[in-house]
């Protein structure tokens, strides 16, 4: 079996993969990620990158201690190796791989850089992994909505978008809007699009994924 | 013939896809995976517990592999698939079928409490290698075993459509007495040799929610510890199996109450087998296909 992540996600991602009974993935989350966005602007008001942070549910932060033998002197803190450790296993993923964050801009996905200025904290026993992720070019917001997702197309991982601690400063008159994930509204709107489709096309399944997803909109003027 | 079973073989599958489209999956997963992440977290903090040597610690993992185990189970998987397909083809009685359940939900946590034991402490390989080993080659061989089960209940099915045609003929013919199947030949999963195959092929594939257990358990010096864990965690996936396993013997009933003579009891026991083991076929398919590519 190909595998698509690197050292760490990629570990976590059999983990989701194969625990009790794990049949098809779909059904089965096993890394729970409250995950934070923020938008940072260019000083020409432009979107230039994305500011994401993934916090894990404490179950996968043992394994991750294990794993990665992390705190070895059990004093309960990161040291500049540990932090090294994960950061590597984190964010240095595989160019197939896109970091299970999504950029749309007019329906389509906005290309995005690789993760840079990463940085780890340990809190409540959750470790917590934040990163910029730039756009491959700057973009102005008007006001069609941008929409940032997060989300596994295989849910290994399940993302849940939390309001960010610190809220950035966002451009006079931009706004960022959490829009939760909502059931009854994805299930529906999954069977008017599996109703829409010709009998010879297959749906694809990126796009069906992301109904599943919470999703931030961005919006400006 | 082959018409008619084929109606009858896609008629129960109509009901059992209408039945599963009323029931709100999207919602009762979410509902399962948020119960998952709360039981992951407890167990969590009950290994942490451990490593600070709070006596109560143990019985607050235990308790949370049990409620994790049953959460768990909720989603698809290649066992409650076997399990209901067994169900539903088997001549087994409730009893002997629950009975297998718990075994293969234990002998599930046997393997994985064997692998961490041999291979995490004698070999010093990395509860990640094992994540890998159990993905990469423990999984689609337990799909493959699957597979082959449901070819088998397949063929059994069409074996005694076989016998009874057959046999009709033979009736018409001359003697006016049936030399049909008895009903032991077209039963399914009453010999021991069957219901270890069964076992055996759920247990090859473990959970790695119990080799992550295990293994933070050893790093923490409290394998025992881990290892009792991971058994109540193997019954909280048998109770909710179980309910399948129930399942599949009434739906079975149900259809047995349609038979109007020896002839329709065994006809319809050779169209459950085709009905199971085309759907245990099929969905271990659909679990192997990632490894085909």
């Amino acid at each position: 079996m190909e595998l698509k992540y690197p050292v760490s996600h990629k570990f976590c991602g059999l983990i989701c993969l194969v625990m009790c009974l794990g049949g098809p993935a779909k059904a089965h989350p096993h890394v729970f990620v409250d995950a934070r966005t923020g938008f940072v602007f260019g000083t020409d008001g432009q979107l230039e990158a994305l500011r994401i942070s993934w916090t894990y549910d404490e179950f996968t932060t043992l394994i991750l201690f294990e794993s990665l033998d992390l705190d070895q002197d059990g004093d309960g803190q990161f040291n500049n190796a540990d932090r090294a450790a994960i950061i590597a296993g984190e964010t240095n993923w595989d160019s197939a791989y896109k970091g299970d964050v999504y950029l749309e801009l007019s329906g389509q996905d906005y290309p995005l850089g690789r993760p840079e200025a990463a940085g780890v904290t340990l809190n409540n026993n959750q470790v917590e992994v934040s990163f910029d992720l730039p756009l491959s070019q700057p973009i102005r917001i008007e006001t069609a909505p941008v929409f940032l997702r997060l989300y596994d197309p295989f849910f290994y991982y399940a993302y849940t978008i939390v309001p960010p601690t610190d809220p950035s400063d966002l451009p006079e008159g931009c706004q960022a809007l959490i829009v939760a994930f909502e059931p009854n509204a994805a299930e529906s709107a999954l069977k008017d699009k599996l109703a829409a489709l010709g009998l010879d096309e297959i749906p694809a399944v990126e796009n069906v994924g992301r109904l599943f997803s919470d999703e931030v909109r961005l919006t400006c003027g | 013939m082959w018409l008619r079973i084929g109606a009858i073989v896609l008629c129960i599958l109509a009901v059992g896809a209408a039945v599963w489209g009323i029931v709100p999956w999207l919602e009762i997963q979410r509902w399962a995976a948020g119960e998952q992440r709360t039981f992951q977290n407890v167990m969590a903090g009950a290994l942490r517990g451990i490593q600070a040597g709070d006596p109560s610690a143990a019985l607050t993992l235990c308790s949370a592999t049990a409620a994790y185990g049953f959460f768990h189970a909720l989603g698809p998987g290649h066992g409650k698939v076997l399990i209901g397909g067994a169900a539903l083809a088997s001549g087994a009685t409730l009893k002997r079928l629950s009975i297998v359940t718990v075994l293969s939900s234990l002998a599930q946590a046997a393997t994985a409490i064997l692998l961490v034991g041999g291979l995490y402490f004698l070999l010093q390989i990395g509860s990640a290698d094992l994540a890998d080993l159990t993905e990469v080659w423990l999984a689609p061989a337990s799909y493959v075993a699957i597979g082959a089960i449901g070819a088998v209940l397949v063929f059994r099915g069409v074996r005694s459509w076989h016998k009874i045609n057959q046999s009709k003929q033979v009736t018409h013919g001359c003697c006016g007495h049936a030399h049909g199947p008895s009903a032991d030949d077209v039963a399914t999963l009453t010999t021991t040799r069957d219901a270890v195959v069964l076992i055996a092929s759920i247990a090859i594939r473990p959970c790695t929610g119990a080799f992550f257990v295990l293994v933070i358990a050893a790093r923490f010096d409290a394998f025992k510890v881990g290892c009792l864990a991971v058994i109540t965690m193997g019954l909280g996936t048998a109770a909710f199996n179980l309910t399948v396993a129930t399942s599949g013997v009434v739906a079975r009933r149900l259809a047995g109450l349609g038979a109007r003579n020896h002839h329709g009891v065994q006809a319809i026991s050779a169209m459950l087998h085709l009905t199971g083991g085309v759907m245990i076929f099929a969905i271990s398919i659909v679990m192997l296909l990632p490894y085909l590519r």
